[in-house]
């Protein structure tokens, strides 16, 4: 099965986020490699992925989890080889699935030899590939984004003495888009993935590309310029790719990344994600209401994505103080959890092992508008390690089974490139694939029905959305439409059993179709349509006019 | 408790559905309305404000209960909007914050906004409520924590305020409610009928489940028979201090309906509650949050010879009346001193609280109409006042309190008389 022609593809996928390095090792060396992915590309076709996102897998002292690339055209040698890569992406587009990949625009490892070139000396080709000054005076007041590492953005190079400039860790120094042999050379990364049929990006750390004096340096005209020449590339050169922006913004600002439909095709909702996990432990809409009104209409061929967890800490940057607070008290009692401005722990843990409040959240996030994003293990239920340094506890390895090292690998336990989970609540033993195939009312089949259920019209993958506010804030509703297509969609946050009058009276003469079970509910009439939730309970209704 | 609420039927369905969407609450302020349109906006807003600052994490609501208000006072509390939001990414507080309103049938009346106050904050099982008058011209965000916070952090179940008062304002708790209620019942709750107050969600479900709400006493003047019940049945009681009280011109009510409405309920509580204050003697202070009083310079006007010349009539016009209420030696006293020259009439305290333990006595027995002794209560309550003006014209606020710690004391010394007549055939 080939992959659609569809240049919207990005709209309709459901994306499955992993690191090659957690999910599964052919070789026994106790690092998962693409050999061992491609043997797990059946299983995430059974659960109805259509599309995979990969982490860096890139030549890198992995010392940020590969973000610090010191090759961009090779694949490192713990993960296989390219020709690895290559049967990977052919089995997967055979499979139906597209593939995208990550693309570290910002930065490079400071082992990266263009680093080493441009440090060398003041003379080097290279030197104005980064960004270096002889004061660590410049850009002042721009926000340190890795606060709980770095005290500046400068870091002092003494081989060539002089400071260079890096947004993230300071091993990452950033590059300088200012010279156009750096954009050239990047782009000449991007042509050697989509040759071999990369079927997109994730760029990382977006907004950052370009520095000026006396600005933020962040969402500068000059980066919305790159962007858009690259875009413009792309389209020329390799119609149907998309590009996906990692802006960790608030949706005023990540909107202007789509530009005129000339920029990304797809950016993360980032506001969104937090304000979903407050909605719930507040049982109230309103975060998640007040966050998708303000966000400004898109063009019609770009979309959000968004996702619940993911291989960073649930990052609390686009939120109030009091907010931040909140999820703190809430989600991350124990300090340990807390990392940077953010919470390190998967979305299980979050929510207390409650199949129901997962399912809920889950269900927002595949009848939102945007292409969802599911981080691996989060289909079964997987369980995180807080006591690991930095967002290592969220990366521990998939378990397949209650076997030898949960049947991730062949590997002595101590050589595993990580601990698996193994506390009797979230550890292998008790959540795996194995275990939760043989039931059909497992986390892990009711995920695979609900992707079923979500592919099974384009309403919700491209529909506009309208709230409906009834009087009972713990209900979040909203009609879904595409087209005479319409779906309703009624959330119960509370943890308690709710009743709630929706005003439907545009819709009167409609029948509600339950999607799940298929079950009609009466006709919707001239008075509010009453209907009761049970805790956490939400229901995705097919409108239709019979 | 379920049985009283679902044999009434003054919950109307509107007033349900709007119960049944608000949910659980934490927090509940309930605002009694009858035309209030210039101020009941701010209200809401100052009700608001205080949770954002103070409660936003808490599930709040404002409950707005109206008397039949024809200027739109139930519209603005729905409408009114609110100010923008905090910060400039248009986010304002964590929560939905609720406002409800209902109107109650007939005429407008206290004891009806109140039992529906209580019967949502049961119904929301709110764990702490305050009722807010909009009539105060000068009430802030600090007021609404002052009253919840102890109710909902320090597991109060009533909180009484204290105001900062000028010597001539407050002159009926000063004289009569504050001395007679802490020597009644025993403790030291300076407010005992305010309009504004706190309580818990416990007393609230107790006092709704009570079988009082037709009595007029309690239709008329709620609050003070919801402190009395707070403390006669055992409930926490506290103080807190929300700093000075301006009540709007339109708010005066005068003093024949004060009188009768505030000791009417005194006494009525007095008969209701007879088997819990008879045994007890002295009085208990009450903990208090912030000063414990505070009088302030701010002037109130009043009218002295206004007050006396209506004295020296009621007293002579009621003279029969009075005759068959209080005793021959009291009922002489007050004649003789109804003679003296206003520059040398004194009603001393120990007269004065005389008096009022044979008005009580006389309450109890129904010696007359209950209502025509409650009223004629008045003249005597101005002749107290003009000597209490004419004594204190130049004292200082430690005068005034020293005197009103006095007049308590004597309360109490003469709280055995009070059982007396009670008992008296």
């Amino acid at each position: 099965m080939a992959a659609s022609p569809d240049t919207l593809w990005y709209k309709d996928a459901i994306i499955y986020q992993l690191h090659v390095r957690t999910f599964c090792d052919s070789n026994g060396d106790g690092i998962g490699d693409f050999p061992g992915l491609t043997q797990k590309l059946d299983y995430l076709q059974e659960l109805g992925v259509n599309a995979i996102w990969l982490l860096p897998f890139f030549p890198s002292p992995l010392r940020d989890d590969g973000y610090d690339i010191s090759d961009y055209t090779a694949v490192h040698p713990s993960y296989g080889r390219l020709e690895d890569f290559k049967a990977f992406l052919a089995a997967a587009h055979d499979r139906g699935m597209r593939i995208i990949i990550e693309l570290v625009l910002n930065h490079t490892s400071d082992q990266h030899s263009w680093f080493q070139e441009s440090r060398s000396s003041r003379e080097n080709p290279k030197r104005d590939w980064y960004v270096w000054s002889e004061t660590d005076n410049r850009y002042p007041g721009v926000r340190i984004i890795f606060v709980d590492t770095e005290m500046s953005n400068w870091a002092w190079d003494p081989l060539s003495k002089s400071y260079y400039w890096h947004r993230f860790f300071n091993h990452q120094p950033d590059l300088n888009y200012d010279n156009p042999a750096v954009f050239e050379a990047m782009w000449n990364v991007m042509k050697f993935w989509l040759e071999m049929g990369v079927d997109g990006f994730r760029l990382d750390a977006v907004p950052y590309l370009v520095e000026r004096e006396g600005t933020s340096c962040e969402n500068l005209p000059e980066t919305h310029a790159i962007i858009r020449e690259l875009r413009r590339r792309v389209d020329q050169e390799y119609p149907g790719k998309m590009l996906l922006a990692e802006a960790n913004q608030w949706p005023s600002d990540v909107c202007s990344y789509f530009g005129d439909s000339n920029e990304f095709h797809m950016a993360f909702h980032f506001p969104l994600m937090p304000r979903m996990f407050m909605s719930v432990q507040l049982e109230d809409r309103k975060p998640i209401v007040e966050i998708l009104e303000q966000t400004p209409q898109i063009p019609d061929s770009c979309q959000w994505c968004l996702f619940l967890r993911n291989h960073d800490e649930l990052t609390l940057e686009m939120v109030t103080d009091i907010e931040r607070d909140y999820m703190y008290d809430e989600y991350a009692k124990d300090k340990g959890m807390r990392l940077n401005l953010g919470i390190r722990r998967r979305l299980s843990p979050m929510m207390d092992n409650d199949r129901w409040r997962i399912q809920l959240l889950n269900g927002m996030l595949m009848s939102m508008p945007g292409t969802p994003i599911i981080y691996y293990g989060d289909e079964i239920g997987m369980g995180d390690n807080v006591y690991l340094g930095d967002r290592n506890g969220v990366r521990t390895p998939m378990q397949w089974n209650g076997g030898w090292n949960a049947g991730f690998s062949g590997a002595d336990p101590e050589r595993l490139y990580s601990p698996l989970i193994s506390n009797p609540v979230y550890g292998y033993q008790a959540i795996n694939v194995e275990s939760q195939r043989r039931s059909q009312h497992s986390l892990l089949s009711w995920t695979r029905r609900i992707i079923h259920v979500r592919k099974s019209s384009r309403v919700l993958s491209r529909g506009s959305i309208e709230f409906l506010k009834p009087s009972n804030h713990r209900v979040l509703a909203y009609v879904r439409q595409l087209g005479d297509e319409k779906i309703l969609v009624v959330n119960n946050l509370s943890k308690s059993a709710q009743a709630v009058e929706l005003d439907l009276r545009q819709y009167k003469g409609s029948i509600p179709i339950e999607m799940f079970g298929g079950n009609l509910f009466p006709r919707i009439g001239d008075l509010y349509y009453l209907l009761t939730l049970g805790p956490y309970q939400f229901f995705w209704f097919r409108l239709r006019r019979i | 408790m379920e049985t009283s609420l679902v044999e009434e039927t003054f919950l109307d369905d509107n007033f349900l559905r709007q119960l049944m969407s608000v949910g659980e609450v934490d927090l509940l302020v309930g605002i009694p309305s009858h035309n209030n349109a210039k101020t009941i906006s701010q209200t809401v807003l100052t009700i608001e404000e205080s949770f954002q600052q103070n409660f936003v994490r808490d599930r709040v609501v404002i409950v707005n209960v109206d008397g039949g208000s024809r200027d739109g006072t139930c519209d603005l509390v729905l409408n009114t909007p609110s100010p923008k939001s905090q910060n400039s990414r248009g986010l304002s507080s964590l929560r939905t914050l609720h406002r409800i309103t209902t109107r109650y049938a007939g005429q407008p009346s206290r004891g009806a906004a109140f039992r529906a106050i209580l019967t949502a904050a049961d119904l929301l099982r709110a764990k702490a409520c305050a009722i807010i008058l909009p009539e105060t011209s000068n009430f802030t965000a600090a007021w609404v924590k002052s009253l919840l916070q102890p109710a909902y952090r320090e597991d109060f179940d009533f909180v009484a305020p204290l105001y900062s008062r000028h010597k001539n304002d407050g002159l009926l708790a000063r004289n009569l409610l504050y001395p007679m209620g802490r020597a009644v019942f025993g403790r030291r709750i300076r407010e005992l009928n305010s309009g504004e107050f706190g309580f818990s969600g416990r007393l609230a479900g107790h006092c709704l489940n009570l079988d009082v709400w037709r009595e007029e006493s309690v239709r008329t003047s709620p609050e003070a028979w919801m402190a009395v019940t707070a403390i006669s049945s055992g409930f926490r009681c506290c103080q807190s201090f929300l700093g000075p009280k301006v009540h709007s011109l339109s708010s005066g009510t005068d003093i024949v309906t004060a009188v009768r409405q505030t000791v009417g309920t005194l006494f009525w509580c007095l008969e209701s509650q007879q088997s819990f204050w008879m045994e007890g003697t002295g009085s208990e202070s009450v903990p208090t949050f912030g000063p414990e009083h505070e009088l302030t310079s701010e002037p109130v006007r009043v009218n002295r010879k206004r007050i006396f010349d209506l004295f020296l009539s009621g007293a002579g016009e009621l003279s029969g009346v009075l005759k068959s209420i209080l005793v021959p030696e009291t009922h002489a006293e007050l004649q003789r001193i109804a003679t003296d020259d206003d520059r040398k009439f004194r009603y001393k305290d120990e007269l004065w609280v005389r008096t009022l333990c044979e008005f009580a006595a006389s309450y109890h027995h129904a010696a007359i109409d209950r209502d025509h002794l409650i009223q004629a209560l008045v003249p005597l309550y101005r002749g107290r006042i003009f000597s209490f003006l004419q004594e204190h014209h130049d004292s200082s606020p430690e005068d005034i309190e020293a005197h009103s710690e006095n007049l308590c004391l004597e309360f109490e010394r003469q709280k055995p008389y009070l059982i007396e007549r009670w008992k008296a055939k």
